[in-house]
């Protein structure tokens, strides 16, 4: 057993330059069965240079990245040979795939799991741990540490590698992979690879300060200078070793060294082994993190609470559809209106809620960088959000019932969660804040049990309508303050409180500011009312909390005193359509109802000024974000209308859009989607690198007008062709659209489309001749 | 960032398809999204000189490309997935600024890259991308194997196209100076600018 922790432990160096050394090409993995005395060599010499830990060659070794001609079990049993050969306690080396995960990248979080499952069970009995390193995604550290932790018992050490703005390629911070690999139990972490120690210092000091497990610093040898073209690293033995050093004494607890440094590095790491390593003081945070943001649950911060579709018509519409594509929008406009952290229920009857709130947190976190609040009563249903969450997300929730408990606490401690109690059990919500308390200090003692520590409890302390217990208001707030002496933090959904009465938002605002006063930390509400946001941004004012009133002035500065203000001068509906004036439309078009038919408005407005900007766009005269905009805004008009109107007679039609499998380029795609739409089709869009079987399955249940395909690239026009080849071949009746940079009516019919278009009013036009 | 906003401006008009003197309107709507894109993006770039080009890049056009020049360089750069990020997420919310954002991160990964290249010396061609002149986008495969921009978070797909989708793969050649031509492009058959007798680009020397 490693002293890990305690003493010092040294890691060796690098490996590639080594090889490089020794004359060695090829990939390196297969050295392991083509030049094993060379590889072992290399291995004995970091050994005899005084590391206590081995790591085997097998960096690249995974079935994503490795395509070549041996067997993944043979070069990873010789690799381990190879390293054993040393005489030293052996780690598999675990790498990145190389390739970038969904949805930046076209490789599942499954595919990338599956992927390290498979390198975990055939090396699970060969060696003593696995350094998981440079990685430089959270989503794929997320799914590479997952199936080490469930294929094996064995340790787990994991380093992320950052740049000089202390960030991993896709935009995480140390705080934040620190609190993720905390979270999946990792034995330490750290970071390695693509900086010299001088400049990790600042990772460095940020991991030591976010993490309370072991800290592993394997620094390349400086940065690489390029000489006549070529790579070198030049950084002396000394200068690396005193910057080590340094790290060292301020609690790193594992050293070692990553690209350009040799034995005699680690020679000298080595002359410090067996040292105590210090003792640090970490401060616990309360804390949820995307991949991109994390809120710190202090003073007080929003929960959004639109992303649930209780009292909410169009979004259960939405989650019964599959229209994911309206939550991303809900989440968006909930960031922008200044919430920090969503919460996620889609909880409607008849549908398979854990694979519904999956896609629904895919979706959500593709388009929004804020932390979630999975929200569910069904425990495959909050596993199925927490797994496929890029980050460490806070679960709502759990209440002193203890089989409620036993299920959901495992959840939380397994995934890092932080997790949300309502004091209330099978009795129901106590009358008084003591009962309530004494529930929460029994939430966080079984949160204990299961090595939750109190940082990763919240509470809710459970709002009553004031109407119909009105004494219970003050115990609900009392309570925030005797659960805060708990030293935990607390929530409330505040707007529960004016149920039944007239004024709400008067009594809801009035109620935000006591509880705030009594220790309230994140009021669940809605983001976009922006009174009770006001009330937050007040109250951290008066509270102090919001120093020099700096966020309070910058939010209103701008904000003039009404009655000052010009009254705006009005456009009407054809002329927001034609300038493409989104946020006017509406109103313009109840304006605009006021003083015609509905269907007048339709013909002689909205379809006369929709030509007008398609005319202009293809004479050249308006250009696509103005064509996008005019679309936007008589979409908007076409919703208002759209209610006064007896049901439509004739539907227009349904339109498939897809961008084919193998590009991810949508761009075009979603502008043909908004003026479609525009023009009343309905649209079912699939998204892009959508693979042939998915478009013809959409076919056939939605029986379309038209499908309209999209493809941008040379290579990907092939994959066009196969997804007509296999409508045509299932029977598809709707004409087939394609269009993108590369094509042209001659290839088009090559392919055997029926139309190409150029652009979104030529596509529009020619579906219109189809009716 | 090294590029100038003069260069990016222009080039992002020409994406969108701005032809002739853009409104005060349409000027400042790039304005905000170049400024947008500068800060979201996170610009990278990986190089390698080379005496002998590497096999791959013997052939034609390749071969024409670089005659006359005493070396060259293999060049891969992003702009990173944030920029990604932030274009969906317009989508959603505000596709016409998504589409401007789209076009102000193509011309700025264009102009970083070109502000980059400088390290390979003043006398040194514009840099020819796998699938312009007729040459073949699955060379990007030489370049990824030569470099591993993976490193700098640049994936190849199997169908060649590169992710983040702000990227780029090229070669440069050392020693000798190179504009760039309407004949080496990849839409030249369709161009509605060549059409018209104009281009999309404007070289950095004019």
């Amino acid at each position: 057993m490693l002293p890990l922790g305690k003493q010092l432990i040294v890691f060796d160096g690098g490996f590639g330059s080594e090889l490089a050394l020794r004359g060695l090409e090829g990939l390196p993995e297969e050295l392991n069965i083509t030049h094993p005395e060379e590889v072992r060599a290399i291995h004995r010499a970091y050994a005899a240079a005084g590391a206590d830990v081995i790591t085997a060659n097998s960096f690249g070794l995974n079935r994503i990245k490795y395509k070549g001609k041996y067997a993944i079990a043979d070069l990873a049993r010789a690799a381990v040979e190879n390293a054993r050969a040393a005489g030293k306690e052996v780690f598999f080396d675990v790498g990145p795939t190389g390739a970038l995960l969904k949805p930046f990248g076209t490789l599942s979080f499954e595919e990338a799991y599956e992927a390290y499952a498979e390198i975990a069970r055939l090396t699970s009995d060969m060696v003593g741990g696995y350094i998981v390193e440079t990685f430089s995604d959270l989503y794929e550290l997320k799914a590479c540490v997952l199936a080490l932790k469930e294929h094996s018992d064995k340790p787990v050490y994991a380093t992320a590698t950052f740049d000089g703005t202390a960030r991993t390629l896709t935009g995480s911070s140390p705080e934040i992979v620190a609190q993720l690999l905390e979270g999946l139990g990792v034995d330490a972490l750290g970071v390695n690879c693509s900086l010299g120690p001088k400049e990790m210092a600042p990772v460095v000091d940020r991991l030591l300060a976010a993490t309370s497990l072991p800290v592993i610093v394997q620094p390349n040898r400086g940065l690489p200078t390029l000489k006549e073209g070529k790579t070198y690293y030049d950084l002396s033995e000394e200068d690396f070793t005193a910057a080590m050093r340094a790290f060292v004494e301020k609690g790193v607890a594992v050293v070692g060294g990553c690209c350009g440094t040799t034995p005699a590095f680690i020679r000298r790491l080595a002359a410090w082994k067996g040292q105590k390593v210090p003792a640090r003081r970490v401060e616990q945070v309360t804390a949820v993190c995307s991949s991109t943001r994390r809120t710190v649950i202090e003073n007080v911060v929003v929960c959004g609470e639109r992303l649930n579709p209780t009292g909410k018509k169009a979004l259960k519409a939405a989650l019964a559809a599959g229209d994911y594509a309206y939550l991303a929008a809900q989440a968006l406009r909930q960031q922008d209106a200044g919430a920090d952290l969503l919460d996620l229920n889609v909880g409607i009857p008849m549908i398979d809620e854990p694979a519904v709130m999956k896609n629904a947190v895919l979706a959500v976190q593709e388009y929004s960088e804020l932390p979630l609040q999975i929200d569910s009563s069904d425990p495959a249903a909050i596993e199925a959000g927490v797994r496929a969450y890029n980050g460490i997300p806070l679960i709502n929730s759990v209440n002193g019932e203890e089989d409620v408990l036993c299920r959901i606490l495992p959840i939380a401690k397994k995934y890092g969660a932080v997790v949300l109690g309502l004091t209330m059990d099978k009795n129901g919500v106590p009358r008084t804040a003591e009962a309530r308390a004494a529930i929460a200090a029994r939430i966080i003692a079984r949160a204990a049990d299961f090595g939750i520590p109190r940082h990763r409890v919240m509470i809710d302390t459970l709002v009553l309508t004031a109407s119909a217990e009105q004494p219970l208001v003050k115990e609900t707030v009392k309570a925030l303050t005797l659960v805060r002496g708990m030293g935990v933090k607390t929530a409330l959904g505040v707007s529960n409180v004016s149920f039944g009465l007239p004024a709400r938002p008067r009594l809801n605002q009035t109620f935000l500011t006591m509880a705030m006063e009594h220790g309230l930390n994140m009021p669940i509400l809605d983001p976009l009312d922006e009174a009770m946001t006001g009330t937050v941004k007040a109250y951290a004012v008066l509270a102090g909390t919001d120093v020099g009133a700096q966020q309070y002035i910058a939010a209103y500065r701008d904000a003039a005193p009404a009655a000052k203000e010009a009254p705006p001068q009005e456009e009407d509906l054809y002329g927001c359509v034609r300038r493409g004036l989104k946020r006017e439309a509406r109103a313009a078009a109840e304006r605009e109802l006021a003083q015609r038919e509905p269907l007048a408005v339709v013909n002689e407005v909205l379809v006369k000024a929709l030509g007008e900007v398609g005319e202009g766009y293809e004479q050249g005269k308006l250009f696509l974000p103005q064509l996008i905009a005019s679309a936007e805004a008589a979409k908007e008009a076409f919703a208002v209308v759209g209610e006064h109107l007896p049901k439509r007679a004739a539907d227009k039609g349904t339109v498939v859009l897809a961008t084919v499998h193998g590009d991810v380029h949508d761009i075009g795609k979603n502008i043909v989607k908004v003026v479609a739409e525009s023009h009343e089709f309905k649209v079912a869009d699939l998204g892009k690198d959508v693979p042939k079987e998915a478009v013809v399955e959409a076919v056939l249940r939605l029986r379309p007008l038209a499908v309209g395909l999209s493809a941008l690239m040379t290579t990907t026009v092939k994959s066009m062709e196969e997804t007509v080849r296999a409508l045509r071949a299932a029977g598809c009746e709707a004409k087939i659209f394609v269009g993108g940079a590369v094509l042209n009516a001659e290839i088009a019919r090559s392919i055997g489309a029926d139309h190409y278009t150029a652009n979104a009013p030529e596509f529009v036009k020619t579906l219109e001749t189809l009716l | 960032m090294n590029s100038s906003d003069g260069a990016c401006k222009r080039a992002a008009l020409a994406y969108l398809g701005f032809h002739g003197t853009p409104t005060a309107e349409m000027c400042a709507m790039v304005d905000d999204a170049l400024r947008e894109a500068r800060s979201v993006a996170r610009f990278r770039a990986v190089g390698e000189v080379f005496d002998v080009p590497p096999p791959a890049f013997l052939c034609e056009p390749y071969a024409s490309f670089l005659a006359g020049c005493s070396a060259c360089a293999l060049v891969a750069m992003t702009l990173g997935v944030e920029i990604d990020r932030r274009i969906r997420a317009l989508s959603v919310c505000d596709p016409a600024r998504a589409v401007v954002l789209d076009a102000c991160a193509s011309a700025l990964v264009e102009a970083e890259g070109d502000a980059w290249e400088a390290r390979f010396g003043a006398e040194r061609t514009y840099r020819f991308c796998p699938g312009y002149g007729g040459s073949d986008v699955k060379d990007n495969l030489a370049i990824f194997a030569a470099l591993r921009p993976e490193r700098i978070g640049m994936q190849l797909l199997d169908s060649g196209l590169m992710v983040p989708q702000k990227s780029m793969a090229g070669i440069v050649g050392i020693g000798k100076r190179k504009e760039r031509r309407c004949g080496d492009c990849m839409l030249k058959a369709t161009c509605t600018y060549i059409k018209e007798g104009t281009r999309c680009f404007r070289s950095e020397n004019n």
